[in-house]
C-alpha cells in the first residue's frame, strides 16, 4: 500500500496515518503471537515426541546391558566350574580317588555341553533377530511331524514317571515354516509340561485343525507359574520362583522366551494358563497353508 | 579343631571343588544353596568364614546374605569373600548402592572373580583366618 501524503499543515490526515500504522501494528502483533502460540504447541508435541522416544532408548539400552550381564553369568559360571573341575584333578587333590575323577568329568562334559546349548539358542535368536526373511521356510505336513517327535518326549516322559496321552488326529493340516524352528517349539513346551510336572502325574498334548489355524495344546498338572510372574515368563532369562534350582528344576530360562519368537516369526500366538500347583496350559495357534 | 569355611553357592559343582581344595588343605567345610539357607546355617554354628557367591537364582543372593549378617550384631565380625562370576568392580559398585555417602563401605573384605585359583583362595584365607 502506497503511504498516504499529507500536507504539513493537516493534522487530521497525520493522525489517520498514525490511525492506519497502529491498526496494522495491532494485526501483525495478533498473527504473530498466534504463530507463537502454534510453535509453542508444536514443540510440546515434539517434546512429548522426544521424551517418548528418549524413554524407549533408554529401556532398550538397559535390557540390552541386562541381557549382556545375564548371558555372561550364564556362560561364565558354568566354564568356570568346569576349570574348577581340571584344576583340583590337574593340581593332585584326587589322585587316590579314580571314581571321583571320573564322577567330575563327567559332571564337567555336561556343564560343557548346557554352554553349547546356550550358545545355540542365542544364535537363533539373533537368526530370528536378523527377520524372518532368512528362515528356510517349507510346507511342512503336522500330521507327520508331531508323531516323529513322540518317540523322544516318551522316553524323557518315562525318565520323569509322567504319562503323556497323545490326541492327534489323522487330519493334521499343513504350515509353512522352519522345520528345525518349529520342532524346537513343540518340544520345549511339551518338555516344560513335564518337567513341571509331579511324578506320577499326566501330561496331555492336543493337535487341531480349527478354520484357517493349527492348535496345538499342551495342559499339565504340575506345579504351576505364580499369576503375577506369567508376564514374564516370555523375558529371556526369566524362571519362575517355583522353578528355580531349590526346586531342583534344571534349565537357564530361555526356552521360552525363543519359543515365543519362532511362534512371532511364523505369524502365530501363544497363550499361557497356568494357575499355582494345580498346572499349566499352554496354548499356539499357526496359519495353515 | 579346624576352622571351617561355609561355602554359599547355587552352583554344586563349585561347591564340591571348593570343598575339594579346602578339606585337602585341612579346613573343615559346610555348604548352603543360597543366602537363606546360609544365615540359617550360620545362626546354628558361627563358621570361622564365609565364600560367599553373589547371584543365585533366589531372592536371598549373596548381597541379601551379606546385608544380614553384617546387620546382626552377633554375626558382623564374620569374613566374607564375595564370589562373582562375571566382573568384579562392577559388582562391587552395586554393593556400594545406597551407600554412596560412605567412602569406606564395603560388607564384604574380599572380592574374588571366578574362575577360583586355588592358590589365591588359600592365601585370602590364610590372610584372613590364619591356617587350618
Amino acid at each position: 500500500m502506497k503511504p498516504k501524503k499529507c500536507q504539513v499543515n493537516d493534522p487530521e490526515c497525520h493522525l489517520d496515518v498514525i490511525r492506519e500504522w497502529h491498526g496494522n501494528l495491532e494485526s501483525n502483533l495478533t498473527d504473530l503471537i498466534k504463530n507463537l502460540k502454534d510453535i509453542r504447541n508444536h514443540s510440546k508435541v515434539a517434546k512429548r515426541a522426544f521424551s517418548e522416544h528418549y524413554a524407549k532408548t533408554v529401556e532398550l539400552t538397559e535390557a540390552k546391558t541386562r541381557f549382556t550381564y545375564e548371558v555372561s553369568h550364564e556362560l561364565k559360571a558354568p566354564l568356570a566350574s568346569v576349570y574348577n573341575i581340571l584344576n583340583v584333578i590337574l593340581e593332585g587333590y584326587l589322585d587316590k580317588d579314580f571314581d571321583k575323577q571320573k564322577e567330575l568329568l563327567n559332571r564337567a562334559k555336561v556343564r560343557i555341553n548346557d554352554v553349547i546349548k546356550l550358545l545355540n539358542d542365542l544364535l537363533t535368536f539373533s537368526r530370528l533377530e536378523e527377520g524372518t526373511k532368512k528362515l528356510e521356510k517349507e510346507r511342512i505336513r503336522i500330521g507327520e511331524m508331531l508323531p516323529s517327535l513322540t518317540e523322544e518326549m516318551e522316553a524323557f516322559a518315562a525318565i520323569n514317571d509322567i504319562e503323556i496321552n497323545w490326541d492327534l488326529p489323522g487330519n493334521l493340516p499343513h504350515i509353512y515354516g522352519n522345520l528345525e524352528l518349529l520342532s524346537r517349539v513343540f518340544i520345549n513346551i511339551i518338555h516344560n509340561a513335564i518337567k513341571y510336572s509331579n511324578p506320577g502325574n499326566t501330561v496331555e498334548v492336543t493337535g487341531k485343525k480349527e478354520n484357517n489355524s493349527f492348535i496345538f495344546i499342551v495342559k499339565d498338572h504340575g506345579i504351576g507359574i505364580k499369576k503375577k510372574e506369567l508376564s514374564m515368563i516370555y523375558n529371556i532369562f526369566f524362571r519362575g520362583e517355583n522353578a528355580r534350582p531349590e526346586h531342583k528344576k534344571e534349565g537357564m530360562g530361555l526356552g521360552l522366551s525363543l519359543v515365543k519368537r519362532i511362534i512371532d516369526a511364523h505369524g502365530g500366538s501363544i497363550e499361557v494358563k497356568s494357575k499355582l500347583n494345580k498346572g499349566t496350559t499352554v496354548g499356539v495357534s499357526f496359519p495353515t497353508t | 579343631m579346624a576352622k571351617e569355611v561355609l561355602i554359599v553357592d547355587d552352583d554344586p559343582d563349585f561347591v564340591e571343588t571348593m570343598e575339594i581344595i579346602l578339606r585337602g588343605n585341612g579346613y573343615e567345610t559346610r555348604s548352603a544353596e543360597d543366602g537363606e539357607e546360609a544365615l540359617k546355617k550360620v545362626k546354628e554354628k558361627i563358621p570361622d568364614i564365609i565364600l560367599l557367591d553373589i547371584m543365585m537364582k533366589t531372592k536371598t543372593d549373596g548381597i541379601w546374605a551379606s546385608e544380614k549378617i553384617r546387620s546382626n550384631d552377633k554375626l558382623k565380625e564374620i569374613p566374607i569373600i564375595m564370589i562373582t562370576a562375571v566382573n568384579k568392580d562392577s559388582e562391587m559398585a552395586k554393593f556400594k548402592l545406597g551407600h554412596e555417602e560412605d567412602m569406606e563401605y564395603m560388607p564384604v573384605n574380599v572380592f574374588m572373580e571366578k574362575p577360583i585359583e586355588s592358590k589365591d583362595l588359600l592365601k585370602e584365607i590364610k590372610k584372613l583366618i590364619g591356617k587350618p
